[in-house]
């Protein structure tokens, strides 16, 4: 069955006016929340976080290399349709870029609240150390979200350009604006898939350059991290699309849906076998520098996690995609897409706690915890088991919550339907 | 800091010979040998950097781990009990991973190979610490805390949000003393000089006793040196 929803299908216009007020009340509870808790956090310094020495990056660096991954989706639906001709792809291009736009201006954000002072944010201009790998982070970044944002600019202008609106920037809708667009596509399209691989190569390379760190320090670091923000940026654009669905806002046919689904399975079995690649590498040697932090996701402390990542975030959604009926049925796919957003969650969660939370000299009594410890706690650790504490959440779900705003608005106000309100029930085919 | 005495100045000549470092070469690199064999594991290197540099609570810029999988205490080795201890800071590499991955350079090697921290330039993003393979770097994770409000040191201050780190006791070599944890250990455990001139005592002892690094595999090739135990202080189990 395929079904297309129109804004003309949606009766319940009371409701959802009710319901969309509420949405966004909530968001701007959230963003009052987050940043309360950052001024807090900034009077208090770091030390208001459960981030100490012997587990120095925490939730905001996570989220931070999470939401990097999300913005994949994007452009992958951008360029892919755009250079291997993927047509049917059409009617959700402009919700993913969108989409990616949002998810890298959180990750930038979520940067914010993660350094020790905020306040000389400014030296990253002034004193760039190029050697750095957060360096051509913050570089990538900036350059992926400019062009993210021009993408959506680009596909939406002309049907901005029509309603008069000023966001046009003065273009028109004659021909050779449509032209223009045309030729602009194709030079995002080009530009825009190497700067998406970069931008997942170099966020893996802050990890994945360590040497102090055995799990990270490997050469399949990049293409892992290509892999899986494949995967959860392609799933959340699927939820994501289906919500926007819901409203009217765009249209599209369930074929599209399966369609996604389908190349949802294929970057999870890619996933899947770039994770078993790298376990089989760390844990075959038995123990050591490699094999130790294998050893605690496998079999120690972190197995729940990295189960759960292997089960509910890559075996379950691949079966889900792979079996055809059930691929067929959106509402498969979709729940497919929450398990892999959740999985790929969990990744980022196992590479960092793995990486950092134990110490690199293995003798007792271990790193100083960098604060005065509680009556009777000890004052160093050989390991730190780190969970966020409340003021960690708040601000990253601040920040999440502000991109989240940031979308439902730009969802609002940008004609995201593919071809303009003029013409709607044919935009799936 | 312009009132204040420098400590070393402040010292009775005596202690101040004691402290005097060897006359180092035209380019010297400063390194250290930390003698396994006679560190007793007190910790009164530990202290005295404390207050030399002001470190606050929670913080130490130098620490003694025990080898083994308790602290002060004997591990069995063949058959016989055993313990040794490895005073552990900053190893002040020739190939420092912390140095390559500050996004400011904030922290960097000088000439004569001190590996530096200026709290004035850190933002505090802890990617050093991340690198760093030795779990020597601290971190201000709030205002820092001192009980008695000391401030005996020459060190700048660090506030809160930066990182801070051994060096080497950089203000001490201006005045051509060792550093403070050297010139403290009741062991003598711990040797400074210039690893540049093959005939300082550091440049001997490395040869002679076979100075290992720490982690060498890793590359860093720090400037900090351990001479092995030589000898078993057997206790039979």
């Amino acid at each position: 069955m395929s079904t297309v929803v129109t804004p003309a299908a949606a009766p319940a216009e009371g409701r959802e006016r009710r319901a969309l007020r509420l949405w966004i009340g909530l968001l701007a509870l959230g963003i009052a929340v987050g940043l309360g808790a950052w001024v807090y956090q900034l009077a208090n310094g770091l030390a208001a976080t459960n981030m100490r020495n012997p587990m120095m990056w925490g939730l905001y660096i996570t989220m931070f290399m999470y939401f990097v991954g999300l913005s994949a989706g994007g452009l992958i639906v951008a360029s892919a349709g755009r250079l291997f001709g993927a047509k049917q792809l059409k009617p959700v291009v402009r919700i993913a870029v969108l989409e990616a736009t949002v998810a890298v201006m959180i990750a930038a954000l979520l940067l914010l609240p993660d350094i020790g002072r905020p306040d000389r944010a400014w030296h990253l201009l002034r004193y760039p150390q190029l050697m750095s790998p957060l360096i051509w982070d913050l570089t990538i970044v900036t350059v992926y979200f400019l062009i993210s944002a021009t993408y959506v600019w680009v596909y939406t202008r002309s049907d901005l350009a029509a309603r008069g609106s000023r966001l046009a920037l003065g273009t028109g809708t004659s021909l050779a604006d449509a032209r223009r667009d045309e030729r602009l596509k194709g030079v995002l399209a080009a530009v825009g898939l190497p700067a998406a691989i970069l931008l997942h190569s170099i966020t893996a390379w802050i990890f994945g350059l360590q040497i102090a760190r055995g799990f990270w320090y490997s050469a399949i670091m990049a293409p892992l991290f290509i892999a899986s923000a494949l995967v959860s940026g392609t799933a959340l654009m699927i939820v994501l699309a289906l919500i926007v669905r819901r409203t009217g806002k765009v249209g599209f046919k369930d074929d599209l849906v399966s369609y996604l689904g389908g190349m949802l399975a294929v970057f999870i079995a890619v996933e899947a076998f770039l994770v078993f690649s790298e376990m089989l590498t760390a844990a075959y040697p038995g123990a050591g520098f490699e094999a130790d932090p294998a050893r605690r996701l496998l079999t120690g402390p972190y197995a729940g996690f990295f189960w759960f990542e292997v089960v509910a975030g890559l075996v379950v959604p691949f079966v889900l995609l792979v079996v055809k009926r059930l691929r067929a049925d959106p509402r498969w796919v979709a729940a497919a897409s929450v398990l892999a957003v959740a999985g790929i969650l969990i990744h980022r969660v196992n590479i960092v706690l793995n990486g950092l939370s134990y110490a690199t000299v293995p003798f007792p009594p271990g790193v100083p915890i960098g604060t005065a410890p509680p009556e009777g706690a000890t004052a160093f650790a050989l390991s730190y088991f780190y969970s966020p504490a409340l003021i960690e959440y708040l601000v990253a779900g601040g920040v999440i919550c502000f991109g989240a705003l940031v979308f439902t608005l730009a969802a609002l106000w940008l004609p995201l339907r593919e071809g303009g309100a003029a013409r709607l029930p044919d935009a799936g085919s | 800091m312009a009132d204040k005495v420098s400590p070393v100045e402040a010292l009775p000549p005596a202690s101040r010979a004691y402290g005097e470092l060897e006359q180092p070469s035209d380019e010297p690199r400063w390194g250290m040998v930390v003698d396994q064999e006679r560190c007793i594991g007190c910790w009164s290197c530990c202290v005295i950097c404390k207050s030399e540099n002001d470190v606050p609570l929670g913080m130490w810029w130098n620490r003694i781990d025990t080898i083994g999988d308790a602290l002060d205490t004997p591990r069995e080795v063949n058959g016989e009990l055993e313990m040794h201890w490895l005073p552990l800071a900053c190893q002040h590499c020739e190939n420092p991973a912390c140095t390559k991955v500050c996004p400011v350079a904030a922290t960097y090697p000088r000439e004569d190979g001190v590996v530096m921290q200026d709290p004035q330039r850190c933002i505090g993003c802890r990617f050093c610490m991340v690198a760093c393979p030795y779990g020597v770097r601290t971190f201000n994770w709030g205002e820092p805390d001192r009980p008695t409000g000391f401030d005996t040191g020459m060190v700048p201050p660090r506030p809160v949000g930066t990182m801070e780190k051994c060096t080497f006791c950089v203000h001490r070599l201006a005045e051509g003393q060792v550093p403070s944890c050297v010139w403290s250990c009741p062991a003598q455990a711990r040797i400074f000089g210039d690893l540049n001139d093959p005939d300082s005592r550091v440049s001997r002892l490395i040869r002679e006793r076979s100075g290992e690094m720490l982690l060498e595999e890793r590359g860093t090739e720090p400037r900090v040196y351990y001479l092995p135990p030589r000898r078993k202080r057997g206790l039979d189990t």
